[in-house]
Parts: C-alpha cells; structure tokens; sequence
C-alpha cells in the first residue's frame, strides 16, 4: 500500500531523513521506533503529505504522493502528536467538523461519529466541551478525529506521549482493534512495550536512518541471543576495552569514559562468565547491567545508547 | 461550496460558543458614541456654534469672510451673527456666544496691498467644543485667504482700482489681463510661502459673567443627532475590529495545529483561506446588521436601503480584504496584532473614524482617502447626513471595492504561506 522510496529532508545542515525506504502492505500495523529526534515525525509529515521531501518519494497504492497529494490525503487518516481539536466545540461536534471536511454527511457521518466515539469509549462525554476533558480523553478524541471518515490507512504520530497508564491502555486497544479491521496502521512510538505489542512489523530509526527492520522476531534474532552487558566504573575505557575484546564471544558495541557496553554471547551464562572475569581483574567498577535480547538491546547494539537516552 | 459552508459553519459555531470578543468589539462603537452623545448634555440634537461677526472693515474681503458665518449654508452648524465689537464683547460677557470674531478696519484693503493683517477670535471658556470648532473653522478660513492672496497677487493688485472705481464697469482689456494674470497665478501656486500674510489671533475670553445653556429656539435644530453623527467613523472602525478577530483565526487555528490537520485532508490551501475570509465578511456582515439597526432605531429620517446595502457590501470586501493583508504580512499571531492595532488605530484618526475630516490638518486630510476606514465613514456620512442615494455613494463603493479586491489579493498570497509553514511546523 506504501512505497516509500530514498526520502531525504535536510533542515540546513542537520539531515533530518537520510534515505529512508520501507514499504508496508495493506492492513498491516507498522511501527517506526526511535528515541525523540530520530525523523519519526519528519517522515510522517512527509507521508501526511504536509511536508514535501528534498529528495525520494512516496507512492500510495502506485499514486505519487506529490503528483496527486488531495486523492491520496483523502484515502488517509492523521493522528498528529499533539491533539489539534476545537476545544469549545463538543466531541461530536469536533468529530462531524472532521467527518464533513471528507465528504461525510447525513446519516452516514452520524452513524461514523457514533462508531468512533463507542471505539475509543467517549460516547457518554460526547456532548460536553472538548475544553473540559482530560488529557487522556483528548488523546482518544485525537485519535477518534483520524479514523471518523474510516480512512483506508492511518498516520499515528506518538498518540499516547505523555498520558497516564489507563489511557495509554484505551488508546493501544483502539489502535488494535483499528489494525484488526484491515485498516493500514504506520505507527511511530518511543516506547518499545507499544510496538512490541502492536506492530507487525518494525523498523528501527536513529538520526534519520532505519538501522533494522523487520518482525519482532526477526528482529530479536539479529541480536542473536546476545545479551548486552554495560559496565561502568572508573576505570579508563581504552585501556581496559583490549582485555574485553579478547575475551571469546564479547564484542565491545561502545566506549565512553567510565563505560563500556559489550554484546556478549550465550544468553545469561556468557554475561555471567564475563561477570566473573571483570571482578578477578580487579577493575573498579561501580555497576553493571545485563539486558537479555530485545529490541532495546537490538537498539543498544546498534547505536551503543539506550532507546531513552 | 458545501466545502466552505462546513468551513464557515465550523468557525462560527466556535464563535458562538465564544462570543464575548465579538460583542465586545461590537459594543465599542455603540458605547462610544453614545457616550459622546451624552456628553453633549443636550438630548440628541447637534448644537450649533453661536458665532458673533463684528465687521469694522465691510470692505469686500471682510464682507466674504463674515458671510462664512452668517450665511444660509452656514445654517447648520453656526448661529452667525453680525455686530458690532461692543455689542461682541457684551454678549460673550454674558456668555450667549461660543466665539466672537472681529474682522480689523481696513482688512480688505490691507489684503488687497499685500500688507500683514490679523482676525482676533475670542472663544467663549465656559462651552467646551463649539469654540474649538469656531477656531478650526476661521483658522481653516485663513489659510484658505492667505493662500489666495499669495497666489492672486497680481490680479489682485490689478483688481483693486477697479474696486476703488466708483462701480464703472471695468473694460474688457482689463478683464483678459486680469484673467491672464489670474491664470499665470495659478501655475506659479508652488511659489507660496512662509509666514503667512493673514494671522489668524485666537485667545480665551476670560470676561465671561455667566455661561447660560442656549434658549431651546437657539439649539440645531438638525435632524440627525450626535450619536449618528459620531457613529459612522466609530462603527466603520469597529468594523475593522471585528474583522480582525475573524482573520485572526487562521494565526489561531495554526497555534491550535487544526491548521495542520486540515491541511493533511483533502483540501487546498486557498480553501482554508477563502473559509476564513468568507467567515470574517460573515461576521463584518453581521456587527452592520447590528451597528446598522441601533443607528435605524434612533434615525428620524430615511436612508437610502439599497445604497447602504450597497455600501456595506462593498465595505465588508475592504475590511476583509485589509485585515487579510495585514495577516498575510504578519509572521505571528502577536505580529500581526500589534500591525493590526497599529494601522486600525491610524486609520481610525487619518481617516475620520473618529475626527470628523474637515477637523483634520490640511496635510493630513491629503492622506485619508488612502484609507478604507475614510471612504466607509464618509459614506455612511453621505446617507446620514445628506439623504444621497445609489449614484451618491458610487464613488466611495467603487473605491471600497477596488480597495478590497487589492487588499484580499495580497493577503491570499501571504496567508498561503502563513498555512504552507503551518503545515510543516
């Protein structure tokens, strides 16, 4: 359903997208995960058709995107970051101003604003003010604007930044129950738990590029089995990284002073071993971590940084 | 077009739902001149300047410039009166005049031999605006006699044997010659220059007994009250107010990011912009309607429907079309209100919203029919006041739509760009 091929957009000198390329098929629930500043948002500008790339493009089911950016916007849903509503208009009202910019009226748009507010549970709040809900009912209001006119695939930028446990569950079971319905989801988070329950499929970004991509096991397979172990202490990185580097099946993923992250084989015992070998050293350290495969540990292995840092 | 119906339905439910601004903006030239209205203290008819004349000269000149005062045009804002300084003096003593103007002896001849001369005005202190208007008129009156003078001197000096001659009628050589004369004055008019020649003398008289309210046979017995004669500047104004507030919603709608969520639907740019300028005509649309029915409710005497209709339409388009200007200009929502505050307020000062023109310095009455505000004000002045109908109010529609249409085009080409960065913000 989207082809997104070579996209660029550079803001001065800071390359925002570098290149990226992924397609994603009809009905599926693809998540783009990265730590704040990767070029989520950028991209989904792109793919909203707000922002036009330096370079590459963007074809929705075969029609380019810049040639004919009203017939494919008309086919999407957007749910932006931030919730972009009319706060002293009342959730039904909000949802029909959005249902009627795409054509919807009548019967047909009240029987859709009807189905989105049972979807994301605000049916009995559906008369009073947006201005008087709470920041997680905005989100779900938010949420319910992109899907009033039952787009045939949705952009969701980070829908539950920033809102409370209980919400965040509502919207992520909205989100499934979209995705279950054959709607194409993109969906972009900085929280691993949400794509790893969502997403069918995944691609991991940092500074503008797609590092991995794949299913979750696809994806947890390339960190074949490895644990991450971080060690910090104070102790000088480069002097001590050799002893690391010699050791079997420990590779040295990143160097910083007072830090060291390894990657090291064998699923529990290899981190163990190595445990055992750094305190028979005699080096000072202050801590260590280990971390069994994920897509943190993927994203660490990658980057040599954790996802929130 | 459904399109833009939702569009404008949306915005002015939001309105609604919020309309303290708009009745605010909309009460302000209500209040306004109704509390000028008020101030006035004498019910709702216009006073007029009780002006005295003392006339020592009653040369020619001086006859014309009495006659200013006294005459039958001069009806409907003075009182004139001839007499003579003494009797002047004892009646603005007595404070039963607002001004009392002497016109020295030898005036006209003075004029005439190119010499310096000086009119004394004395204003009564106890009467607040009739003595200033008194003053602005007689100081407008000899800038207007300076400026003649300098510029006829010739054909006057040609003329004034011809005066002194006992009534014969003058030859015909000296009718060409005079007219030539009169003619090459004309085209050396940039030659004009400073001090003046005739000063105008203008002093507080402080000798005033008592200040009696004018007898109720002495009171303008105008038609049209203060409040409507104040209303047409202040509601133009107004009018540009209210506009603001409907433009203004693009700035808010791209603080809001609803902006941004329109613009990834399937709708164009020029869309948005023609909704919220039609939403800002609509509500324009409506402060007339309210503005327009408060001055029906207190006007005695009929105004033309159709050229009023005609006006306030073409009005509409000009403040719509300004107020997109200034947003299209504007690169923030707090930019283009301090802009907007900025020429609203000039505006309304240089174009008459709330100083009557002809009250205005002469160079800056130059500058008011640059001015929307100018042509909606003297407009409503031209229906209210002198009764005019479609073909009189012709020029000032046609002017308001011209205004509008340029205006409209420059703030559509920038808020393109106001909505192009509010998509990518």
């Amino acid at each position: 359903m989207f082809q997104v091929q070579g996209l660029v957009k550079s803001y001065g000198p800071l390359r925002a997208v570098d290149g990226v390329s992924f397609t994603v098929a009809k009905g599926e629930l693809y998540g783009l995960l990265g730590p704040n500043g990767a070029g989520k948002t950028t991209i989904m500008s792109m793919l909203s058709g707000l922002l036009a790339p330096d370079e590459g493009r963007i074809l929705f089911d075969g029609i380019d995107l810049a040639g004919e950016p009203l017939k494919v916007k008309a086919q999407l849903g957007v749910v932006p970051q931030e919730p972009a509503l009319y706060e002293n208009l009342s959730a039904r009202e909000n949802l029909s101003f959005w249902g009627g910019l795409y054509g919807l009226s009548g019967a047909p748009l009240k029987a859709a604003v009807d189905r989105v507010l049972e979807l994301v549970g605000l049916t009995d709040r559906a008369k009073d003010p947006v201005k008087q809900y709470s920041g997680g009912m905005k989100r779900r209001i938010n949420l319910a604007l992109g899907l009033v006119h039952g787009p045939r695939a949705v952009l969701m930028d980070e829908p539950t930044v920033g809102i409370d446990p209980q919400a965040r569950l509502n919207i992520l079971e909205a989100v499934k129950q979209v995705a279950a319905s054959g709607t194409t989801v993109i969906y972009t988070t900085h929280y691993l738990e949400e794509v790893e329950q969502l997403c069918d499929r995944i691609a991991i970004m940092d500074h503008g590029k797609i590092l991995a991509e794949g299913t979750l096991d696809e994806l947890k397979r390339r960190v074949g089995g490895r644990d991450i172990v971080t060690v910090r202490g104070s102790f000088d990185s480069a002097a001590v990284m050799p002893r690391f580097e010699a050791l079997p099946g420990v590779q040295v993923t990143s160097v910083e002073p007072g830090r060291l992250v390894l990657s090291v084989e064998g699923s529990g015992r290899g981190a163990v071993d190595l445990l055992s070998r750094v305190l028979a050293d005699g080096l000072s350290i202050d801590g260590i971590s280990i971390q069994p495969p994920s897509l943190n540990t993927l994203f660490l292995n990658l980057t040599g940084r954790e996802l929130r840092d | 077009m459904r399109l833009l119906v939702h569009l404008v339905a949306k915005d002015l439910l939001r309105k609604m739902r919020s309309p303290l601004g708009l009745i605010a903006v909309l009460c302000f030239p209500l209040l306004f001149a109704g509390m000028i209205a008020l101030a006035f203290g004498h019910g709702d008819s216009i006073p007029k300047v009780r002006m005295l004349v003392a006339n020592e000269d009653d040369g020619l000149l001086a006859n014309g410039v009495a006659s200013v005062f006294t005459s039958q045009q001069a009806s409907k804002f003075f009182d004139g009166k001839t007499v003579t300084t003494a009797e002047g003096r004892a009646l603005m003593e007595q404070g039963k005049a607002s001004a009392l103007l002497t016109i020295p002896k030898g005036f006209t001849k003075d004029v005439l031999d190119g010499k310096p001369v000086t009119l004394r005005l004395l204003r009564n202190p106890s009467e607040g605006i009739l003595p200033e208007i008194a003053e602005q008129t007689t100081g407008a009156l000899t800038d207007i006699l300076d400026g003649g003078r300098r510029v006829f001197d010739k054909p006057l000096a040609d003329l004034r044997p011809l005066l002194d001659d006992d009534g014969k009628a003058p030859a015909d050589a000296d009718i060409v010659a005079i007219s030539l004369a009169v003619k090459r004055a004309i085209e050396g008019m940039s030659n004009l220059v400073f001090p003046p020649a005739i000063a105008l003398e203008s002093e507080m008289f402080d000798n005033v007994k008592a200040a009696p309210q004018p007898d109720e046979h002495e009171k303008g017995d105008a038609p049209s009250s203060i409040f409507l004669l104040v209303l047409p500047g202040l509601a133009v104004y107004g009018l540009f107010l209210v506009a603001d507030q409907g433009m203004r919603d693009v700035m808010t709608e791209r603080t809001l990011g609803t902006l941004r969520r329109q613009l990834a639907g399937p709708i164009a740019p020029e869309s948005i912009i023609l909704g919220k300028a039609v939403y800002t005509a609509v509500l324009a649309g409506m402060a007339i309607v309210v503005i327009g029915g408060v001055g029906a409710a207190v006007l005695s005497s009929p105004v033309s429907i159709p050229a009023f209709l005609l006006l306030s339409c073409a009005l509409v388009l000009a403040v719509t079309g300004t107020t997109a200007a200034i947003y299209g200009v504007a690169r923030t929502e707090r930019q283009a209100s301090t802009l907007g505050n900025m020429i609203f307020l000039a505006m309304g000062f240089l174009g008459g919203g709330f100083i009557r023109v002809e009250g205005l310095p002469p160079a800056v009455r130059g500058i008011a029919p640059f001015t929307p505000l100018y042509w909606g004000t003297q407009g409503y002045r031209a229906l209210l006041e002198n009764g005019a109908g479609v073909r009189g109010v012709a020029t000032h529609v046609g002017v308001l739509a011209l205004m509008g249409i340029v205006f409209l085009g420059i703030g559509v080409a920038g808020l393109r760009r106001t909505a192009r960065r509010g998509a990518s913000a």
